[in-house]
């Protein structure tokens, strides 16, 4: 019987080759038993193309494009920038720093500073630097990293996993 | 009043910051996409919130969408994964969702529920009775069959099926259904009497 309709099925779904729906079509002719079935599976066939879909809500369509202008307002301002403004900031620090170092420069006279060093004053203390890089200081430093690290790692795999889902 | 437009001249709109061309690319594929979520999570209140969310899912991800399919199958395929994200979460509190016992019971209720309107109901009545009482990925694959109109190849894409893997699946839903129906009508027969 599942066999039988099964056949049927995909007849009239048009799943079948030709040869396979001409043999169905003369079995369907001389078989009264595939002929009340076919019948019977074409009916439900035609009830279930006419089944009625569902309405959603009237505000549907406006919650859901309030839902997206608010996700957008409510978006971080760091994401909010435009990536522009920033290269244009950091282009404006850069050229000004070469202006600087270049008209700095072209105003040294290293051969005086050869010939006549300047000499080091006297109360200028120079910090010991290796006073603060003890190995508690590099401990903390390295755990503070690998904490930093392994949430970087985390936040990527999640976004990651979003995108996935989605696709 | 709809767009004429087509699905994807209204992403390339969208893309260019036309929120208005979304809103019309929600309205064109609301009714599904809702029906669709009825499907997985039954009721009109849950079935809101997973079309909801799968639209907004949509929005953020519309750049994504290379045209390989159609927007529709692409859209169907978002609202599979919320429904079932969705279902996942409730799954910690409730029983399983795929338990065939739970929609026994829900079966139940809904042939008392309605025993008292018999003469009101018609065959389709009867029919999305029947589609309720499937398990959610049996009444999928018929909703997008008859009334998504997608073609297995599409259904399997946007459920992550091979194609014959689907074909086989409809069969079984087919049977199911019918079955459901028959003795939705059968009870009904026998309460009239």
């Amino acid at each position: 019987m599942n066999n039988m309709e099964e056949i049927l099925w995909n007849y009239i779904d048009g799943n079948c080759t030709p040869d396979e729906h001409k043999a169905i079509t003369e079995t369907i002719a001389k078989d009264e038993a595939y002929c009340l079935k076919y019948q019977e599976l074409l009916n439900l066939n035609k009830e279930f193309m006419a089944m009625e879909i569902d309405e959603p809500p009237m505000a549907f369509t406006y919650n859901v494009i309030e839902a997206i202008r608010t996700e957008n307002a409510q978006q971080p301002l760091k994401a909010a920038i435009n990536n522009r403004i920033i290269m244009g900031i950091a282009a404006f620090f850069v050229l000004t720093i070469l202006t600087l170092l270049g008209y700095a420069l072209s105003h040294v006279s290293l051969a005086a500073a050869v010939s006549h060093p300047a000499p080091l004053a006297s109360n200028l203390k120079v910090p010991n630097l290796n006073s603060f890089l003890s190995k508690p200081v590099i401990q903390v430093f390295f755990f503070f990293d690998v904490v930093l690290g392994l949430f970087l790692f985390d936040t990527y795999l999640r976004r990651k996993k979003v995108q996935k889902e989605i696709q | 009043m709809q767009s004429k437009l087509s699905d994807i001249a209204l992403i390339e709109q969208t893309l260019a910051g036309n929120q208005q061309a979304y809103a019309d690319l929600v309205k064109r594929h609301q009714r599904f996409v809702f029906t669709l979520a009825m499907r997985f999570v039954k009721t009109r209140e849950d079935a809101e919130e997973v079309a909801q969310d799968s639209f907004i899912k949509a929005y953020r991800s519309l750049s994504a969408f290379q045209g390989n399919s159609k927007f529709s199958t692409w859209l169907y395929r978002i609202v599979y994964t919320t429904a079932m994200t969705f279902l996942r979460k409730r799954r910690l509190d409730t029983d399983s969702i795929d338990d065939e016992e739970t929609y026994i019971q829900i079966e139940s209720k809904a042939s008392g529920y309605d025993v008292n309107n018999v003469e009101n109901k018609s065959r389709s009545f009867y029919l999305n009775q029947a589609i309720e009482q499937l398990l959610p990925d049996d009444a999928a694959i018929i909703t997008m069959f008859y009334q998504g109109e997608q073609s297995l190849d599409e259904i399997g894409n946007a459920l992550g099926m091979e194609a014959n893997t689907v074909k086989v699946k409809l069969f079984r839903a087919r049977q199911r259904l019918k079955e459901k129906l028959e003795r939705n009508l059968k009870h009904e027969a026998k309460e009239l009497i």
